[in-house]
């Protein structure tokens, strides 16, 4: 596409970190898992290949939308849930500018659910990272959309009534085209997979699972701690099997004759590294992508981390540029004056 | 002002509805984007758009419900595109939200109302001016903003064209407030070449970046900042909080009021720069009749009526709804024994002549619940009751 200009050219300036730092000191509370977001982005971008004015981050409301506050880029503080939104008229008109969405699980599936789904739905070009704390800090503690069921906060005193989103499973039926987890204690990870967001073209979706030290402390101390963690967590890399445990024992193997993921343990009932599903994001059919993404949710499996799905097809903003282009092609275009005093008029005499 | 674009500028003598002669005005004030969600009954001026714009190198996109598609525009005004919504009814009270942030990050963009009768879901396909309040106070807080009432295809091709216009020269939010049957009627729209056509362009800062460029910073004597684009290089920050000269947030009282302030006064003290009205027969006159959009055409037949019976009025037509002219109408209400206002509302408009007539003569509302328009009757005997 002649518009989109996302590609390396030779004048890229070389940033480092600092050049994406705003002077702005961030103001979240102190131990707050957001600190460990924009520290992995600010990394990140240097290494992206696109020029920092090409770079745009747009918020909503809540913690997480302080983001574009922090960053030397230009940077847009919206309306609660209204990213998504006020982003796709943004890169439906400037294809070439990279464009990040910074939102919470409250702003962005709760107030910005509609948004949300739609704009993965069109598969336009932009990176929604959603700071999952499971509850509503800004507000001081109020029960959200990611909350877990029979959840006590200040809004549900007796404990939540009602059933929490499972954000990738989400994401992955509204059609984004890239959807990923990361933990906000695991920067090293974390970073590695806002590179691939950074990299793919069209809607992603990264899910970071960010603790708030006030409102929800410990919220992912089960998938954190050193003791739970290999037992916990099942790391999604690409070509390779997924095995989880202490010593990588156990893996993940589809069961044909029940059509779900199994949790097996290597060398036991004749089991070996062959029998072990291997991650492949790059899969068309998401079927698979769905089963992992529902295992957050179910006892006895452990939480997958990483890519979850990874596939290219045009995105929006490109076809809606074709179609200028084609219209703009066709004869007459842009001269509108000749257009209507051209062949097929006739002088009534 | 520069000269409107030839590209896509539809000169020439047409047949159009006021729905139609809007996107044609949004398109020759240099308008490249739009956002919608299909209501009736404005679906027509995105139809058009969406119809048009790829030949001219334009973008429509619809939203998944008018909070999006009225927050969606915006994102294209920062991103350097001139832009427009359009809706009615509902639509617009949705969109609440976003003129208010248009209004406090000071965001030049245009909303096009064609007003159907409520509250709520109303009369979808039938005209009403029931939203003229909305337009003024419909978001929350204290703002100001323009409000434009066309009474014809023509006016609504002109006026949008206007809206665009201000809406640069002001950074403000413009509202164009149709009404269904301005909407619908079909009346010959003249067209001018684009050269004829003056063009407000945006207005950006000449300093680089690196320079100071202060977003929020009315200089040189403008009480209207200078703005960017995205991809030019600038670090900005806009937001919706209340925000220094730099749209730094800043959460105390000195800095409120002085924002507060300038958001104000950028309309109030320009006010005579863009209030229009129209006016015939004012001179002697007893009464006055101020109406607006279809409204004043359904008036005309009744101030000839009353002409012919000898009757002194005169009409004083509403172009700007927002800013009132306040200034022309009180000047009048030291000269007139009453002034007679239809509107297709329980009274609105009126609540508004009445402030400014501080009781210094009769006012005295018609109004109409809307659904259709007001028999011509029912002014006349307003007019003959007011001078009786």
């Amino acid at each position: 596409m002649s518009t989109n200009g996302q590609t390396v050219t030779a004048a890229l300036p070389v940033y480092t970190k600092k050049d994406f730092e705003s002077g702005v000191d961030p103001r979240w509370c102190p131990g707050c898992g957001d600190y460990s977001i924009i520290n992995q982005i600010q990394k990140t971008l240097p290494s992206v290949g696109v020029k920092r004015e090409n770079i745009v981050f747009i918020s909503g409301i809540g913690c997480s939308s302080r983001f574009p506050y922090y960053m030397n880029n230009y940077g847009m503080h919206t309306l609660h849930g209204r990213a998504p939104s006020f982003a796709s008229g943004l890169k439906v008109s400037r294809p070439e500018l990279q464009v990040w969405i910074m939102t919470g699980d409250g702003d962005a599936l709760a107030i910005g659910g509609n948004h949300f789904i739609h704009a993965m739905r069109r598969n336009l070009d932009m990176k929604l990272v959603m700071f999952n704390n499971r509850i509503y800090g800004l507000t001081k503690g109020q029960v959200s959309p990611t909350s877990e069921l029979h959840k006590k906060t200040k809004s549900t005193p007796d404990g939540s009534p009602d059933y929490p989103f499972n954000p990738p499973l989400l994401a992955l039926g509204a059609g984004a085209t890239f959807v990923a987890r990361a933990i906000d204690v695991e920067g090293v990870h974390m970073g590695g997979v806002l590179k691939a967001a950074a990299d793919h073209k069209g809607s992603t979706f990264v899910e970071v699972f960010q603790n708030c030290p006030v409102f929800n402390d410990g919220a992912y101390t089960f998938l954190t701690e050193k003791a739970n963690k290999a037992e916990a967590q099942v790391r999604m890399e690409q070509g390779k099997p997924l095995l989880f445990g202490k010593d990588n024992k156990k893996g993940l193997r589809i069961n044909h004759q029940r059509g779900e993921l199994e949790v097996v343990v290597l060398g036991e009932n004749g089991i070996t590294e062959k029998d072990i599903l291997v991650h492949d994001a790059t899969r068309e059919d998401p079927t698979i992508a769905y089963m992992l993404a529902g295992l957050a949710d179910k006892a006895g499996f452990p939480t997958p981390i990483g890519v979850f799905r990874n596939v290219q097809k045009p995105t929006c903003e490109e076809m809606t540029w074709e179609m200028i282009d084609a219209a703009k092609a066709k004869p007459g275009a842009g001269q509108l004056a000749k257009l209507l005093a051209g062949n097929d008029t006739w002088t009534i005499k | 002002m520069s000269n409107a674009n030839p590209s896509g500028t539809l000169t020439g003598s047409h047949y159009l509805d006021g729905d139609h002669a809007c996107s044609e005005g949004a398109i020759a004030a240099g308008c490249r984007f739009a956002s919608g969600y299909p209501i009736t009954p404005s679906t027509e001026v995105v139809e058009r758009l969406s119809a048009r714009f790829p030949r001219v190198g334009g973008r429509f996109i619809q939203l998944e419900d008018e909070l999006g598609a009225s927050i969606a525009l915006l994102g294209a005004v920062w991103g350097g595109a001139k832009a427009c919504t359009v809706t009615s009814g509902p639509g617009f009270s949705l969109m609440m939200e976003h003129i208010g942030y248009a209004a406090i990050t000071e965001t030049p963009c245009v909303y096009i109302n064609v007003q159907r009768a409520g509250p709520s879901t109303g009369l979808p396909t039938q005209p009403a001016q029931g939203d003229m309040m909305q337009a003024r106070f419909g978001s929350h807080g204290d703002y100001r903003l323009i409000a434009l009432c066309p009474n014809s295809p023509q006016e609504c091709f002109d006026l949008t064209v206007e809206a665009f216009n201000l809406a640069e020269e002001f950074r403000v939010p413009v509202l164009v407030m149709l009404d269904e049957v301005v909407g619908h009627m079909t009346e010959k729209v003249v067209i001018p070449p684009a050269e004829q056509i003056k063009v407000s362009e945006r207005r950006y800062t000449k300093k680089k970046p690196g320079e100071g460029f202060k977003l929020f910073e009315a200089a040189n004597g403008s009480m209207v900042p200078e703005m960017v684009k995205a991809g030019d290089g600038y670090r900005i920050h806009v937001t919706g909080l209340t925000h220094d000269d730099r749209g730094y947030p800043a959460m105390n009282v000195p800095t409120h009021e002085k924002m507060q302030l300038r958001l104000q006064d950028k309309i109030v003290e320009n006010a005579d720069r863009i209030v229009r009205w129209e006016e015939k027969d004012l001179d002697g006159a007893d009464v006055v009749v101020v109406s607006f959009g279809i409204t004043s055409r359904v008036a005309e037949r009744a101030i000839k009526a009353a002409r012919e019976q000898g009757v002194k009025v005169g009409s004083f037509r509403l172009i700007t709804a927002w800013p009132f002219p306040e200034k022309q109408i009180a000047e009048l209400s030291k000269k007139v024994k009453a002034f007679v206002v239809p509107e297709l509302n329980l009274g609105q408009m009126a609540l508004e002549v009445e402030r400014v007539v501080a009781g210094r003569t009769k006012v005295v509302p018609v109004p109409h619940v809307g659904g259709t328009v007001h028999n011509p009757e029912t002014i006349l005997n307003k007019i003959l009751e007011s001078v009786r």
